[in-house]
């Protein structure tokens, strides 16, 4: 079996030259049905080393295909059966879900903000009878002079603050809208990632074939590497799956987890 | 344009139908109903008592766009007036939507004013 590409199409040439050869000299002697065996078996070479190059060619695909699923955080397997949801596609809806619940926080807190400026409003209301009141004593009483337009001037200063105050919690909320948006986006690279893994796992049963009938055997250790050498505290990002055994869900549990380590 | 009217907010966003539902409280419009697409929304519609329309366009199920065809091509909904607010921005999009019979096209991300102008704009056309 050949080892490796290159060396293998050299060697083809060089096989190729010296069945020539042969042929030419078995000719030359008038040996016809030895040229024809010579020709046989220069057709059986070729065919040899064609499939054993496919083969090759395959499995180079094949353990190309198991890192980039790896990478995906999703094992393919060569009988095609995908899990339903790929890590990578895990953690983009993950994003999605998490936005939608902070937008929806964030309107909550505006929201609850927007019922203390209708109470502003309504104070605001309550405070033109007492203006009334200032205006009938500064006609009685000379020192309240000017009194009764300054609080006026106040007061639509005020008013004019409330709902400018208005104006910028409704801003808050139309700009939520950027979950909508970047959720949008989210979902085509979900779409575009389930798509390739599906291409991956039809491809990855070609190649399984392929490799079956030219004899090129996968290797078991490869994947075996693949897992022992991740490090297993390699940064990973924020944890989708809390309930996860190797993962603590909340603050006490890593006080916890301090704490018995003596901390 | 009459307060009271009865809207039905369409988009698969929860956030954005809650934005659309604020801005229409703010104009003073507090009868509003919700569906998360088209094939949700068509039902609620076929009902009767909705009287104007605010739809995403690229929702899962049924699309806002091929809502807006059924909606006009049912006799007892063809009149009623259309306003698709969505982050489909392409002008062959566009033109589509308006060869379909909308009444309004805000492109997001938009602003409060914007979207109260458009609907403005609807209803004094309606007059």
């Amino acid at each position: 079996m050949i080892s490796d590409t290159g060396s293998g199409l050299s060697h083809f040439e060089m096989e190729l030259q010296l069945k020539a050869q042969e042929l030419v000299s078995v000719l030359n002697e008038g040996k016809l049905s030895d040229a024809m065996e010579v020709i046989r078996e220069l057709h059986e070479f070729r065919h040899q080393t064609f499939f054993s190059e496919v083969g090759h060619l395959t499995r180079g695909l094949h353990e190309a295909i198991k890192s980039f699923s790896s990478e995906l955080g999703r094992s393919l397997d060569v009988d095609g059966t995908p899990q339903t949801e790929t890590d990578a596609a895990e953690r983009l809806n993950y994003v999605i879900e998490m936005t939608e619940k902070n937008a929806h926080e964030t309107m909550d807190r505006v929201d609850r903000a927007l019922t203390f400026v209708d109470k502003l409003d309504k104070q605001s209301e309550r405070f033109k009878d007492l203006l009334l009141l200032v205006g009938q004593l500064e006609k009685e009483h000379d020192s309240l002079n000017g009194v009764y337009d300054r609080t006026c001037a106040l007061k639509e200063e005020s008013e004019q603050t409330i709902s400018t105050l208005r104006e910028e919690l409704t801003d808050i909320v139309v700009s939520q809208s950027y979950q909508d948006i970047t959720g949008q986006l989210i979902r085509r690279v979900i779409n575009l990632v389930t798509n390739v893994e599906d291409h991956l796992v039809a491809l990855m049963g070609m190649a399984a074939q392929v490799e079956r009938i030219s004899g090129v055997e996968m290797s078991a250790e490869s994947e075996d590497e693949q897992t022992n050498n991740k490090n297993p505290i390699q940064a990973e990002g924020p944890q989708i799956k809390k309930e996860r055994a190797d993962v603590v869900s909340d603050q006490d549990e890593v006080d916890d987890l301090l704490s018995s380590l003596g901390f | 344009m009459n307060k009271d009217m009865k809207i039905l907010v369409v988009d698969d966003f929860s956030t954005m139908r809650r934005i659309i539902k604020n801005l229409l409280r703010d104009l003073g419009m507090t009868n509003v109903l919700e569906a998360d697409d088209g094939q949700t929304a068509l039902p609620i519609l076929k009902q009767g008592g909705i009287d104007f329309l605010v739809t995403d366009w690229n929702m899962p199920g049924m699309t806002g766009i091929d809502l807006l065809k059924e909606v006009r091509s049912d006799p007892n909904l063809a009149a009623m007036p259309v306003l698709m607010v969505t982050a489909e921005a392409k002008k062959e999009q566009i033109i589509a939507a308006a060869q379909a019979g909308v009444n309004g096209y805000v492109v997001k991300p938009f602003t409060a004013a914007v979207l109260k102008e458009k609907i403005d704009k609807i209803f004094q056309r309606l007059g």
